[in-house]
């Protein structure tokens, strides 16, 4: 469905992604972990139109995607829960929701999109007026996700959720990804934590300074010794 | 009798500080949502007024039917400068930046456009003098001109009517968006580019409306803009970036704080007034005097 073929980005001069290529298919959940720096993020940002390969090509079900506005990408039916949240300050609750279903094939429907994400989401009815900053750190990570399905995503885009959350709290924010997962939309995201990544994801790329090194079946890696050593820590 | 003296001090800086309210929402609108400083915003209502001006003296337009020429007319000439001036300059930048080279364009801008005006209505002080222009409503001893009621009315319904755009619809919603986060906004499908584009056209067809009651209601000469832009900026400052309802409020404190003034300290004090409330204003709360709530229309 996703392919990623064959990309390098830049930030001004200094070059970040050497040729990497990846594919997410139809319902599948990859994650791309790798240290801090190792171009994960830069990836995810590539694909929404933030940042523009110097070489190589992006394309979602055959449509070309890497020299198109975010809008047009997002129109697709790709979302990205950015790290950071992105949410929109100064606007409710319920306003940040119903920006999600901006899209005008998504804006008629939002009433029922609504009822979902709030069945997902219980917490967000109860403060759908409250201003979105004053959310604590868990909710407004489970605003951005409901932000993110209010556009009825085939393919959504994860860049560390679980940043600034409490072990329990990532638990409870990773099940909800599954959960989303197995409702059909495929699911890429990026992870700090590779244990907690190689549980949850089928497939997996492993980055290092701005290349993959490693990629395949989640269960194969987490039993590599290379693997381990570097990122699972060893008991 | 002084205290009939107040209150027809007090009308008079109503109705300024209405004007006031109406000049600075628009210019407020731009910068809250694109960081943009437009500094010939006041040109831009100088130009509003002169369109208002040519429509009453060649074709016996009243000024208040204009308004529905007038701001169609500046809307599109916001289009076509946003187009051709401002997006090519601003598209590569960050919101630092924005700010510095907003400066530059829209103060060269503000050069052009008074010196057109110059060519095309020469620097001569031109108002709009309507048949209804000297009627008043008297309340005891109180004197309200109808052209300042109308001033005061229209600038509340245009600010609402901004408000109720922002708040209660898609596409305005959708530039509220914009201004608190413009990446997280293009996430959701909204066509940033777009948004500022119509944000800043609305802003400059705002401007055009308030330049034709200025005109109606005051004067207009070629050289007015940057006057006006100063209390749009000290308005818009004073009452937190972005603030819509706020301006109203801040212009209408302004107005009458300046009228008060020339009653207790002469007329060559007043335009010191407003610059002292802004020194204040940024001591004690930078952010404005609105913006405890947190809530930024």
């Amino acid at each position: 469905m996703l392919e990623v073929n064959n990309i390098d980005v830049y930030y001004g001069d200094l070059q970040a992604i050497w040729d990497v290529s990846l594919t997410v298919g139809e319902g599948e959940i990859v994650t791309l972990i790798g240290a801090n720096g190792a171009g994960k993020s830069t990836v995810l940002k590539t694909i929404v139109g933030w940042l523009r390969p110097a070489k190589g090509r992006i394309s979602f079900d055959g449509f070309r995607l890497d020299d198109r506005p975010t809008w047009k990408v997002v129109e697709k039916g790709i979302c990205l829960i950015p790290e950071g949240r992105g949410l929109f300050h100064g606007m409710t609750v319920l306003e940040n929701l119903e920006m999600g279903a901006f899209m005008s094939r998504t804006w008629k429907a939002q009433g029922q999109t609504l009822k979902r994400v709030y069945q997902i989401f219980p917490i967000l009815e109860a403060r759908k007026n409250q201003q979105a900053e004053t959310l604590s750190g868990g909710e407004q990570q489970m605003l951005a996700i409901g932000r993110g399905l209010m556009s009825h995503p085939r393919l959504m885009l994860l860049d560390e959720v679980s940043s600034g959350l409490a072990p329990l709290l990532t638990e409870n924010i990773f099940e909800v990804i599954q959960q989303i997962n197995q409702s059909g939309v495929a699911i890429c995201f990026v992870e700090q934590n590779a244990v907690l990544a190689l549980e949850m994801a089928k497939r997996a790329y492993v980055f290092e300074g701005g290349r993959i090194v490693r990629e395949g079946e989640a269960k194969d890696l987490r039993k590599d010794k290379g693997i381990q050593d570097a990122y699972l820590g060893t008991e | 009798m002084t205290s009939d003296f107040v209150a027809q001090i007090f009308v008079f800086g109503i109705i300024m500080g209405a004007l006031y309210g109406l000049a600075s929402v628009g210019f407020t609108l731009v910068f809250g949502v694109m960081r943009v400083l437009n500094i010939a915003h006041g040109a831009f209502m100088m130009i509003g007024g002169y369109l208002s001006f040519w429509g009453f003296t060649l074709y016996h337009i009243d000024p208040l039917v204009s308004l529905l020429l007038v701001a169609p007319s500046l809307f599109l000439i916001g289009l076509i400068f946003y187009i051709v001036q401002v997006f090519p300059v601003i598209k590569f930048t960050d919101d630092h930046d924005k700010i510095h080279i907003s400066l530059l364009i829209s103060f060269g801008l503000c050069v052009v456009l008074e010196n057109i005006a110059l060519l095309l209505w020469t620097g001569d002080i031109r108002s709009i003098t309507t048949s209804y222009a000297g009627s008043v409503l008297q309340i005891f001893n109180i004197r309200i001109p109808f052209v300042g009621m109308v001033g005061v009315a229209l600038a509340v319904l245009f600010v609402f009517a901004l408000y109720l755009f922002l708040v209660k619809t898609r596409l305005g919603k959708s530039m509220r968006a914009t201004a608190a986060d413009w990446k997280a906004a293009s996430l959701m499908g909204i066509n940033t580019n777009q948004a500022y584009l119509i944000s800043f056209a609305i802003g400059v067809a705002l401007a055009g409306i308030a330049g034709t009651l200025v005109c109606m209601i005051h004067s207009i000469d070629p050289n007015m803009g940057l006057f006006w832009t100063l209390k749009g900026l000290i308005i818009i400052t004073v009452a937190g970036v972005g603030n819509i309802r706020g301006v109203l409020a801040c212009g209408l404190l302004l107005g009458m704080v300046e009228s008060l003034s020339v009653f207790i300290a002469g007329a060559s004090y007043r335009e010191v007034v407003g610059l002292v409330i802004l020194v204040i204003v940024l001591m004690v709360k930078p952010k404005g005097l609105f913006t405890s709530r947190g809530r930024r229309v």
